[in-house]
């Protein structure tokens, strides 16, 4: 074919490609941006909402193979850094695209765990990410990130330390070993406000903050200081876990946070010697659960040895996405940045004041 | 999903201030009766909102009540700054909602609990 194709050629064959999740077209959504068409070459950029979108790669191959069929002979598709979102844009960290709170109903289900591998596979999926440790009472994610390194001042803002590309910052930063901490509300939410506002986070698409458990002046200050994006609880399979899960679920549902899905954590037992799998703790009561009561399922994460020994050793199990509990926060992590998407796609973010 | 404002307007006119919600319905919430329902800790209900200064002075061309900024509080509530210095009351959306004085919420609040 010797005539060059135009634009609106193009276009219209890019309608044929669907995101899954947002059921539209990516001509409809506005995902393609910076189009240009040449003799025998076409070039665009797919601009998604999110970097960790876990059907990226799908519908950059669909895309270029539709503008391909209209027999163009060379098809650049790139993708474009995502849009800000433009709901933090007035608050304490308007260069944050997504903040979401990891929650529990009740302590001991690895909500620490779940927390920063959630942040490592989001990171390992492309997205640029910070981890906010609010369990000023057992700040544990230092260790499970295996950070050795301190915050420091410059400028009157407190610089965070990385661990596997995430910035970190936690109350066990600020505190002398084995120190307690025996606060009231005031000096939490002041806490709160200087994690928030004080520390040069920087540009980031994903502010994972481990909440600690329960419903306390910790979430309420959180829920209050920002316009959270969403909320993840974490469950062990038992319906008492479960019980007291919805307690913090009511929470949100109160100060208006969407809750993002439900996550599933020690779902089962994989012996390493035999194969053989056990629920220990029964199993699929979280997946049942966010059934019924129309949450996302975000996975199940199994109970294994190596978590423990890993998150002991500062080592979080995200990091080797071929393991099977590598896999599992792989998956967590893309159904996540899928309701992320989803969830604020459609929304008129802002609440206009004049 | 109970209704969320999408507009505030802090100076509509007529000394109101008004409330555009995602439902489209639109409040209009006069500043007085709004700072009188101010639902902090410190204000009590029974108490009007004094005109002036406590103590009795009077402030020389001071504008009448108004709000001076408001800004949300998290996903759920306003927070507003009154020309008066009051501002530690917290709005939460459904109670902003529950006080619209227009006459259909009203006659919907009449047949909730009727007066005698």
């Amino acid at each position: 074919m010797s005539s060059r194709v135009s634009p609106q050629d193009v276009l219209n064959a890019l309608r044929a490609v669907k995101d899954p999740d947002l059921g539209r077209d990516i001509v409809t959504l506005g995902f393609i941006k910076e189009l240009e068409v040449g003799d025998s070459r076409v070039s665009f950029a797919l601009q998604l909402t999110t970097p960790a979108c876990p059907v990226r790669d799908q519908l950059v191959a669909q895309a270029r193979a539709a503008v391909a069929a209209l027999g163009v002979a060379k098809v650049d598709v790139r993708l474009a850094a995502p849009a800000p979102a433009h709901a933090q844009s007035r608050t304490l960290i308007p260069q944050v695209k997504y903040s979401i709170a990891v929650a529990s109903g009740k302590g001991g289900v690895g909500k620490s765990t779940v927390a920063a591998n959630l942040a490592v596979a989001l990171h390992r999926a492309g997205a640029t990410v910070g981890l906010m440790d609010t369990d000023v009472y057992g700040p544990s994610v230092p260790i499970l990130m295996g950070g050795s390194d301190a915050p420091y001042v410059v400028e009157g803002k407190i610089e965070p330390p990385v661990a596997y590309g995430i910035k970190i910052i936690s109350m066990a930063y600020f505190l002398p070993k084995d120190e307690a901490v025996i606060w009231r509300g005031p000096m939490l939410h002041k806490t709160i406000q200087q994690f928030l506002g004080d520390v040069r986070w920087g540009e980031l698409d994903y502010l994972i903050m481990d909440l600690p458990p329960g419903t306390g002046d910790i979430q309420l200050s959180l829920s209050q200081s920002i316009p959270l994006t969403g909320a993840v609880i974490v469950s062990t399979p038992q319906d008492l876990a479960l019980s007291v899960a919805s307690k913090a679920i009511a929470m949100f549902q109160k100060l208006n946070v969407p809750i993002l899905g439900i996550v599933e954590n020690m779902s089962y037992y994989l012996c390493p010697k035999c194969g053989n799998r056990e629920d220990i703790f029964g199993h699929g009561g979280a997946r049942e659960a966010a059934k019924k009561l129309n949450f996302a399922f975000l996975g199940e994460i199994p109970l294994d040895l190596s978590i423990r020994e890993q998150s002991d050793a500062g080592k979080p199990v995200a990091l080797d996405d071929s393991t099977i509990y590598g896999k599992a926060f792989q998956e967590v992590a893309g159904t996540l940045a899928a309701q992320v998407m989803i969830r604020n796609f459609d929304k008129a973010e802002d609440i206009s004041i004049e | 999903m109970p209704p969320t404002p999408t507009k505030i307007k802090l100076a509509a006119g007529n000394n109101t201030l008004a409330i555009h919600w995602s439902d489209g319905h639109e409040s209009a919430y006069p500043y007085r009766y709004l700072r009188g329902k101010c639902p902090c800790a410190t204000c009590d209900e029974a108490a009007p909102v004094p005109e002036q200064a406590v103590g009795g002075l009077p402030i020389l061309g001071q504008k009448p009540l108004h709000p001076e900024r408001a800004e949300l509080v998290g996903r759920y509530a306003l927070q507003i700054y009154w020309s008066d210095g009051h501002a530690s009351g917290i709005y939460a959306f459904p109670y902003l909602r529950a006080l619209c004085p227009c006459p259909e919420c009203t006659a919907m609040r009449e047949v909730a609990e009727p007066r005698g």
